[in-house]
């Protein structure tokens, strides 16, 4: 992880020096912004292997820079958001941004976060993913919990291979339907909330308490390892 | 009552006596016979003033004076000539005939001035209704143009339902379904039952319709304040919770990075780290006191405890709560004879910290922020003047309100509390603030209060 350089932009100087101090001792090279213009320039001129983004900045917003990003660079966009901007937070995901966290958030939260966007989708000719006590064979497609093959449709594994190449990465509702099913069915949620559903029968204890697949409200899932095991 | 009553009675005789002794006058000019004539002169004016029964009476007793003065045989009711009978006759024929006819015209004058009167009041209504004019104020009013209307001694109007007293006649007012209110008339008087017939259904329904809508203006009223009120919450609760969130999403950060094994700090780094946690404790304390200021300003409870207080001392105080800032000079001009106020200490120093604060927050990096104080005329004034983007000067009255930010976006750190408070405070203690700027040239904000009378006193 060490050596890559993380943009923050946020216009409170004393939360912008916080993140500053806590991601370089983290181990990253960090630069600042204070404003969305500022944060565009630095982005064309010291590429940054990610952005930490606050939404509401003076002059363009973070939905707005998050979008203009996107026109051109590809790399990971994390949200700073804070209750009451959720509308805010769901536009910044609809134009690109990967994942958000919510003020006042705490830094192992914000790191796990700023690795799982780091990590890109899954490295390719890996073949074998594991996720808590789950093990995703990708060239056999099979899903092992426990020792135990379960029975999953195509598109189940589909989903469940989907997550868990991005685990711990918030995958917004658009996103896994053109993973799993496909460009022309991207804006078909109740497909993905009725697999979500069957998916969770198959491999969460308590179905209605989900420990692998979380749901993230108006935005999207994501797959984690279950915080006990 | 009783006056009226008489007044027929003493009109009639009054007029018969005056028309008899004209004829008196005149019994030796003219043949007497021909005098009778002159007693339509007393019928005429009776009938029309008191209606064709007292014309009767008029003309009768104009006749039996006319025979027991003027005809002979004198002083009796007989008559010797003829003649004299058929004169009589016809003379108390025209006087019937004359009477029927004034009492007549008369009574289609009266009714045509009541018409009158009862079209003038509609048509008021119907102008106050259409203007939309406040009914519910003007209810006594109405009563008594109605009481006048209807001649009865009295009428009132009320709103919703009313017991009526025993001796009142009621009419509901019903606008749709609703009883609006209830018109009361004195039963004991004698209006004519006719008139209300006719008018009392127009009126009634007229005005329940101007009491209808007046009520449902004001219930639309009391929602729309609710509503303004509830959104006005609305938003102190999301400015609230988002300056709460800022301070506490920097110490949460910096605290944890302390702690957090996945981090590591050199010695700098970590003083970095427990300033941050220090300052934006302090600034969540005074966002806490703010608020608490605000809501004890709003609830009246902010009552200053006064006493004789030195501007420097104020200023000076007020600097030592305001944390030095890196890049912006603060400098302080006060006079040679320090002036004395007498206000409360504290809440006058939260208003100039505020002050302070805003100016603070609104300056460019490198340029000054200036705290002077004099004294014009009676007052002390204390000003913060900065050197930021100023106020245009739409706004210079509006950022004293609350949650007022005039760049949308800019400075989140606070809530638009601090000019609010500095206001509240300047004017419980009897002074007051203002503002003064150039767009561009930066902004000045001033407190002035009213020199102490014990301080001018003592420096005559």
């Amino acid at each position: 992880m060490s050596g890559q350089r993380v943009l923050v932009v946020d216009d409170e100087p004393q939360i912008l020096h916080a993140l500053e101090t806590t991601l370089r001792g983290a181990g990253y090279e960090v630069t600042t912004a204070g404003t969305g213009e500022q944060a565009l320039i630095l982005a064309a001129t010291r590429p940054p292997d990610a952005v930490v983004l606050d939404l509401v900045l003076p002059g363009k917003s973070g939905v707005e820079v998050a979008r203009e990003l996107r026109t051109w660079t590809t790399t990971p966009i994390l949200i700073l958001s804070a209750v009451g901007d959720e509308a805010d937070k769901v536009d910044a995901l609809d134009a690109g941004a990967d994942d958000y966290v919510t003020k006042p958030f705490g830094i192992d939260e914000l790191l796990a976060r700023l690795r799982a966007v780091l990590r890109r989708s899954g490295p390719p000719g890996e073949p074998e993913l594991v996720v808590g006590e789950l093990q995703i064979d990708l060239e056999k497609r099979a899903a092992i919990l426990r020792g135990e093959r379960l029975r999953l449709t195509p598109i189940e594994f589909r989903l469940l291979a989907y997550l868990a190449r991005n685990e711990g990465r918030l995958l917004t509702h658009a996103a896994i339907l053109r993973a799993v099913w496909g460009n022309a069915y991207q804006e078909e949620s109740h497909y993905l909330h009725v697999y979500v559903s069957q998916l969770r029968r198959k491999i969460e204890d308590d179905p209605a308490r989900p420990q692998y697949v979380l749901t993230e409200p108006g935005s999207g899932y994501r797959l984690v390892a279950p915080s006990g095991s | 009552m009783r006056a009226a009553r008489l007044a027929p009675v003493v009109g009639s005789a009054v007029s018969v006596v005056l028309v008899t002794a004209a004829v008196f006058g005149l019994r030796t000019a003219v043949p007497v016979l021909s005098l009778g004539v002159l007693y339509l002169f007393a019928v005429l004016p009776v009938a029309l003033l008191w209606g064709r029964a007292w014309g009767v009476v008029v003309a009768i007793a104009s006749m039996l004076a006319f025979n027991w003065f003027f005809l002979p045989p004198r002083h009796t009711f007989q008559l010797a000539d003829r003649a004299n009978w058929l004169a009589l006759a016809v003379y108390v024929v025209t006087a019937l005939v004359v009477s029927d006819r004034a009492a007549q015209a008369r009574r289609r004058a009266a009714e045509a001035e009541q018409r009158e009167r009862e079209e003038t009041l509609l048509a008021e209504m119907s102008l106050a209704l259409l203007q939309g004019e406040h009914v519910t104020e003007q209810l006594d009013r109405l009563g008594r143009a109605l009481a006048g209307v209807l001649s009865v001694p009295s009428a009132r109007i009320t709103l919703g339902e009313a017991r009526p007293d025993p001796h009142d006649v009621a009419v509901p007012l019903v606008a749709g379904e609703r009883r609006v209110g209830m018109l009361f008339l004195d039963e004991d008087a004698q209006g004519d039952e006719a008139v209300r017939r006719r008018f009392l259904p127009a009126l009634a329904s007229l005005v329940a319709i101007a009491l209808d809508r007046a009520q449902l203006e004001q219930e639309a009223l009391a929602a729309e304040r609710l509503r303004v009120s509830d959104s006005l919450k609305t938003t102190i609760l999301r400015a609230v919770s988002h300056d709460l969130r800022s301070p506490l999403t920097a110490m949460r950060v910096a605290a944890e990075s302390l702690v957090s094994p996945a981090i590591e700090l050199d010695e700098a780094d970590r003083r970095h780290q427990l300033d941050t946690v220090r300052t934006e404790a302090r600034r969540l304390d005074r966002l806490v006191a703010n608020l608490l200021d605000l809501s004890r300003l709003e609830s009246g409870a902010a009552a200053p405890r006064r006493e004789l207080v030195a501007a420097d001392d104020l200023v000076a105080q007020a600097l030592g709560e305001v944390p030095a800032p890196e890049q912006t000079r603060v400098v302080v001009g006060l006079p040679e004879d320090v002036p004395l106020l007498e206000v409360d200490a504290v809440q006058v120093e939260r208003a100039l910290v505020n002050l302070l604060e805003n100016a603070l927050r609104y300056s460019r990096p490198g340029s000054d922020v200036e705290i002077s104080v004099w004294t014009a005329a009676d007052e002390v004034v204390l000003s913060v003047r900065d050197e930021g983007p100023g106020i245009g000067a739409d706004d210079l009255a509006r950022v004293f309100e609350p949650f007022e930010r005039l760049t949308p976006g800019e400075a989140r750190q606070g809530a638009g509390l601090g000019l609010a408070i500095a206001r509240g405070f300047a004017e419980v203690n009897g002074g007051r603030i203002w503002a003064e700027s150039e767009s561009g040239k930066g902004a000045s904000f001033m407190l002035a209060f009213p020199l102490s009378a014990a301080v001018v006193e003592g420096q005559v």
